[in-house]
């Protein structure tokens, strides 16, 4: 299928209207007879012994119906790790961590009566702070660490408060460095933000009289909720049902499994009567999940050639006070941790950190932005060091075929080519090719690479089916959250089967108990896997198809063909319509062959195999990766500090473009979330008490129409993924990774300054000027490339110090600059 | 949070809205609203609401008595933005009032809400002041009029008794024809808050008259008559002298949305922006 008709085209979203109407209905829109409305007792403390919880008075507000605590349901969830009971038992662990929830007739009754829900804690010293918490010593968020269930390939340190730690040992990182003609250190930060959907997360969740469960929630996972419900409650899968309604954003927030367990667990003390459990917008911010906070510090060591041999990457993670989700962010972050970049020797480190703070979970990038922050920055200063081209320094350097990741993979030419992305971002921004530098006017560029994070069997399934009008009907369990799966798995659908699309039906709001198994809608996996799986189910259409026409014209299955809603004879002519066939065909005597015609399909990623528990070494840890880069170009206003993005220019190689409006709106999407992120976004937790400091939409600020770049342009490479659906592969998150560090990098190259902790605001910016304005004063070196704080150390000297340290504290961790 | 339980009446005329406060205690006026639910959710408790939107007469803009214009309380502030008179006796009044929220905020806000909930980071307080407006406020007894500068007493607190209920803003004629610069620095472009701005205003027959005002950088919105002082005596080479007279005549904090030192820092920047466009 070379020349293709409707994948690569801009057909209409297949869920435009019924967003636009307003017909589609959304968890929150649902009423069921007789719902009870739910409230969340939440922890003030962020880190405190529970001595007792009691419940009487609340229990005395009239139309409370039903009431849970810990000690009613001490079971365990999480995704890979089983660290979190549905409520805290004997010790809460972060701000909002939920004690106990009420269920009542009304949204008041239970506000009402969670106030009177008493409480006894005896305060415990908190970690605020990832460098505190992993010094030996520190207080531990979790002295159980040792008993709880954990997958197999997740690695947490009992008596610690390391939640997982993943090595990377590549080549021989000391000997390189050792022989490095420069060597450079710097420490870069991120701290926790939120998703901020514009649907807070929500659950409805009922327990009929026969003890069926049915949950009705906001969530990217229907299969997994079900899963982890059935774990958590001891539940057989049989009587469990999850329905996932439309939803309204996820980022990553909604994978896995948040408010259902409450939901459940107050159903079941409200037998037959349906609970509704929604997030606040509050709430949304501190208690339901964040992104991770990083702290990065990295040491690269180059030859004189400037070409990278030695590298090292110490990841501190922010998980918050547990880990389900969040240490498999610090997984991929490990085995991804060299970046876009091919380094021969390397030394990584990647570690979760428990702290008594919000909870880190999966967000759109599954830390690949935040460690794209350092590298990309610490690869521009090193360039800028070395008085190399930013862009040259990384074509020198760069991933590509015959090289190796970090976890000594072989790249081949459909792995995908950064330097195809680099090189057309340099060519639109002329990066290279520039004329004469404006003050405070800068360009700057970013590299990104991402691979699905999932066990190696996650799966996608898919069932389709025709009505008797030949209506072709898929149903899959991938979630459309905005990035327009539906009308992917429709365009595959109607390119393998020659059908309009105005004939195909994509049943996109799954019931567990109906719907065809998909393990989750994260990773960028779900054209993909979702469109592997339509395929290869429209190849078992097509034959079942071909096998009933080929009785009713007389003719050899292999001289028909599929067209125009017909299944025809090439050598006659003659043909039979799908009408006829989808449902039995029926002889003119009246005796019908066939039947129904339906099939379901599915995909399993090919051959991954498990890392090496030392070293992470490993020839196929992930099924693809998805290379790209941005630009920026920036003017710099040095008395505010603001900066004004004048354009951000994207590529990335997504092996095949299957639909370029969707993709679009993704990349301007992705953009936009990397600016929010790049530039304002910071959840903010107090360093004393760790409360949250701006849990509203009034103090936490996303970016509005006003405050994207003035003009956005994206261009894509194709070469193909050998496994993917008509050679396509993921790109969903990958929009967002490189935003920060491509502003950062232009901010730079506009007046010389280095911002190492996200977000970049105004104020750092104008504090960072004022400082580089100062040094000039005083007469320190004032040529730009020593304003960055890039240490050039003596190879022999570096060398002593990195040898030697081989524990995970070999990099001293330093909190970043403000600037 | 919930919006907790309250009673909402409208008035039709300022006579029921006076009983309508008066009969219950806990009772408070509310015009466009965007004020007062916000706090309602979270700090304010409020029995009943008294909703003023309704009431023809508090919804007219009006020539006054002096030749000046006076704005009822329930106008909107995109109706005030868009009112042709307005936009051309008071151009510095509209570039402050239109730079509130988003059009839809605008829609319902109001210009003497935003007075009322005397905020120091409201955007049409400052314009207010440097225009030398009058506040007219009834209550059963009697009716009095405020000038604004004397309206504002701190954060959220103003000179309004309890029970008393602003029925217009009168802008004089005075200040008709001052072109105004507004400069607002704000954490995003968009529907925020000011983190700190600055209205500079110039009109006046003859010798130019200069009015100075700041946002977000005091207890109050703030009028700077030193900056103004020096630019009426000496013209425009007395920039930088009233940019510093600025800095040193705000008190800002540090919170959510910026810190003190980058305030006054700003304070400086921007008045000395404000003014170079005005020069
Ligand atoms: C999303 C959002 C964005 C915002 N952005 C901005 C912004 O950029 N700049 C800005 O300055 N403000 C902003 N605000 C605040 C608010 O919208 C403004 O202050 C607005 O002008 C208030 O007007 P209102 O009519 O809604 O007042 P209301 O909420 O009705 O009232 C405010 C207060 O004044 C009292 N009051 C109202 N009318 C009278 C009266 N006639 N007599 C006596 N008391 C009265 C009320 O009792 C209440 O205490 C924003 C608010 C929101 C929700």
């Amino acid at each position: 299928m070379s020349q293709t008709k409707i994948v690569g085209t801009s057909v209409p979203r297949v869920d435009g209207l019924e967003k636009v109407t307003g017909a589609a209905l959304y968890t929150g829109d649902l009423k069921f007879p007789r719902m009870l409305y739910a409230e969340v007792v939440r922890s003030p403390h962020a880190h405190a012994k529970v001595l007792a919880v009691r419940v009487d008075k609340a229990l005395k507000v009239p139309g409370v119906r039903a009431v849970a605590t810990g000690r009613d349901f001490p079971f365990h969830t999480g995704i890979y790790m089983r660290d979190q009971t549905i409520f805290a038992i004997d010790r809460v662990r972060f701000v909002g961590d939920p004690v106990a929830a009420l269920a009542a007739e009304t949204p008041e009754a239970a506000h009402e009566a969670a106030q009177l829900v008493e409480v006894d804690y005896e305060p415990l010293p908190a970690i605020l702070d990832v460098v505190e918490g992993i010094k030996p010593g520190a207080p531990l968020v979790h002295p159980d660490l040792g008993k709880y269930y954990v997958e197999s390939f997740i690695t947490p340190k009992p008596g610690t408060n390391i939640c997982n730690h993943l090595k990377v040992r590549k080549g021989d990182y000391e000997g390189a460095l050792a022989k490095c003609a420069h060597v450079f250190e710097n420490t870069f930060t991120v701290p926790q933000v939120q998703h901020v959907p514009m649907e807070p997360h929500i659950s409805v969740a009922r327990v009929d009289l026969s003890g069926k469960v049915e949950v009705h929630t906001s969530a990217q996972s229907p299969f997994t909720v079900r899963h982890l419900l059935c774990h958590c409650f001891n539940l057989p899968h049989g009587d469990v049902e999850v329905v996932v309604p439309t939803v309204g954003g996820g980022f990553g927030g909604k994978a896995g499994i948040n408010l259902e367990p409450i939901a459940v667990a107050l159903a079941m003390k409200a037998p037959g009567r349906p609970v509704r459990v929604a997030a606040t917008r509050a709430e949304e911010f501190y208690a339901t999940v964040v992104r991770q906070g990083l702290t990065a510090t990295l040491v690269t060591g180059v030859d004189k050639k400037n070409k990278v041999q030695a590298q090292k990457m110490y990841y501190l993670w922010d998980c918050g006070g547990y880990g389900g989700y969040g240490v498999n962010v610090v997984r991929a972050a490990g085995y991804t941790c060299g970046g876009a970049y091919h380094f021969p020797n390397v030394w990584g480190d990647s570690i979760g950190v428990y702290t008594n703070k919000p909870v880190g979970s999966a967000y759109r990038g599954f830390g690949m932005q935040e460690i794209h922050w350092a590298l990309e920055q610490q690869m521009d200063r090193v360039a800028h060091e070395l008085r190399i081209d930013p862009v040259e320094f990384r074509l020198l350097n760069c991933l590509g075929p015959k090289k190796t990741t970090v976890t000594g993979q072989l790249l081949e030419k459909s792995s995908g080519r950064v330097d195809k992305c680099i090189e057309k971002v340099d060519e639109v921004l002329k990066l290279r090719a520039r004329g004469k530098k404006k003050p405070f006017h800068g360009k700057g560029i970013a590299c990104a690479v991402k691979a699905p994070a999932m066990p190696n069997n996650a799966a996608s399934s898919v069932i389709m089916k025709f009505a008797e009008d030949e209506m072709l009907e898929i149903l899959i369990s991938g979630i459309d959250i905005g990035q327009g799966l539906a009308t992917v798995a429709a365009q595959y659908a109607a390119e393998a089967l020659d059908l309009p699309m105005e004939r195909i039906r994509v049943r996109m709001r799954p019931r567990t108990d109906f719907s065809p198994y998909d393990w989750q809608t994260v990773a960028s996996r779900q054209t993909w896997a979702t469109g592997n799986a339509v395929l290869r189910g429209c190849e078992d259409l097509k034959r079942q198809l071909f096998e009933v026409g080929a009785q009713a014209l007389g003719a050899p299955v292999s001289r028909l063909e599929l067209k125009d809603r017909k299944v025809i004879d090439k050598k006659t002519k003659k043909s039979v319509p799908l009408a006829a066939i989808v449902v039995g065909y029926q002889f003119p005597d009246g005796h019908t062959i066939g039947g129904p015609v339906a099939t379901s399909a599915h995909h399993v990623p090919d051959g991954l195999l498990f890392l090496h528990p030392e070293t992470s070494q490993c020839s196929k840890p992930v099924a693809k990766w998805t290379f790209g880069a941005q630009g920026v170009e920036l003017t710099v206003d040095p008395e505010t500090g603001n900066l004004r993005i004048e354009r951000l220019v994207a590529c990335y190689d997504v092996g095949k473009v299957v639909n370029p409006g969707l993709i679009k709106g993704q990349t301007f999407g992705g953009i936009v979330q990397g600016v929010g992120t790049g530039v304002m976004e910071e959840l903010v937790i107090d360093g004393k008490d760790g409360r949250p400091r701006n849990a509203s939409l009034m103090d936490y600020k996303i970016p509005t129409a006003l405050d994207i770049p003035d003009k956005m342009e994206a261009f894509y490479v194709e070469t193909p993924q050998l496994d993917g659906p008509l050679g396509a592969r993921g790109i969903g998150e990958h929009t967002m990774i490189p935003t920060p560090a491509a502003i950062a990098n232009a901010l730079y190259d506009a007046c010389g300054i280095r911002i190492d902790s996200m977000p970049i605001t105004a104020e750092k910016v104008l504090k960072a000027l004022k400082e580089k304005q100062r040094r000039e004063k005083e007469g320190e070196d004032v040529q730009p490339a020593a304003a960055s704080v890039a240490k050039v150390r003596p190879p022999a000297r570096a060398t002593r110090r990195e040898a030697g340290r081989e524990r995970p504290g070999g990099v001293r961790a330093r909190r970043g600059r403000a600037k | 949070m919930l919006l907790p339980r309250f009673e909402y009446r409208a008035a039709r005329t300022v006579g029921e809205a006076l009983t309508l406060w008066a009969e219950q205690p806990g009772a408070r006026f509310m015009a466009g609203g965007t004020d007062l639910i916000a706090q309602m959710r979270t700090r304010r408790k409020v029995s009943r609401v008294v909703d003023i939107k309704q009431i023809p007469e508090l919804n007219q803009i009006r020539e006054s008595e002096d030749g000046g214009v006076a704005i009822g309380a329930a106008v909107a502030l995109s109706a005030l933005c868009e009112h042709p008179r307005v936009r051309e006796r008071y151009p510095a009044l509209v570039e402050c009032a239109c730079q509130v929220g988003a059009y839809a905020l605008r829609n319902r806000a109001t210009l003497a809400g935003n007075l009322c909930n005397a905020s120091p980071a409201a955007d049409t307080a400052v314009a207010l002041l440097a225009l030398e407006a009058k506040v007219v406020a009834t209550n059963m007894d009697r009716s009095r009029v405020i000038p604004v500068e004397e309206f504002f007493l701190g954060p959220g607190k103003s000179a309004l008794e309890e029970g008393e209920l602003v029925t217009e803003i009168v802008l004089p004629a005075r200040s008709a024809g001052f072109q105004g610069s507004y400069h607002r620095q704000s954490r995003r472009r968009g529907m925020d808050l000011a983190s700190v701005a600055v209205l500079v205003a110039k009109g006046g027959e003859g010798a130019p008259r200069y009015r100075v005002g700041l946002v977000s950088v005091a207890p109050t919105p703030l009028r700077v008559r030193a900056a103004e002082e020096l630019m009426e005596r000496e013209g425009p080479s007395a920039i930088a002298r009233a940019a510093e007279a600025a800095r040193l005549a705000c008190s800002p904090i540090t919170d959510a949305r910026a810190s003190a030192e980058y305030r006054r820092e700003m304070v400086g920047v921007l008045t000395a922006r404000g003014l170079a466009a005005l020069a």
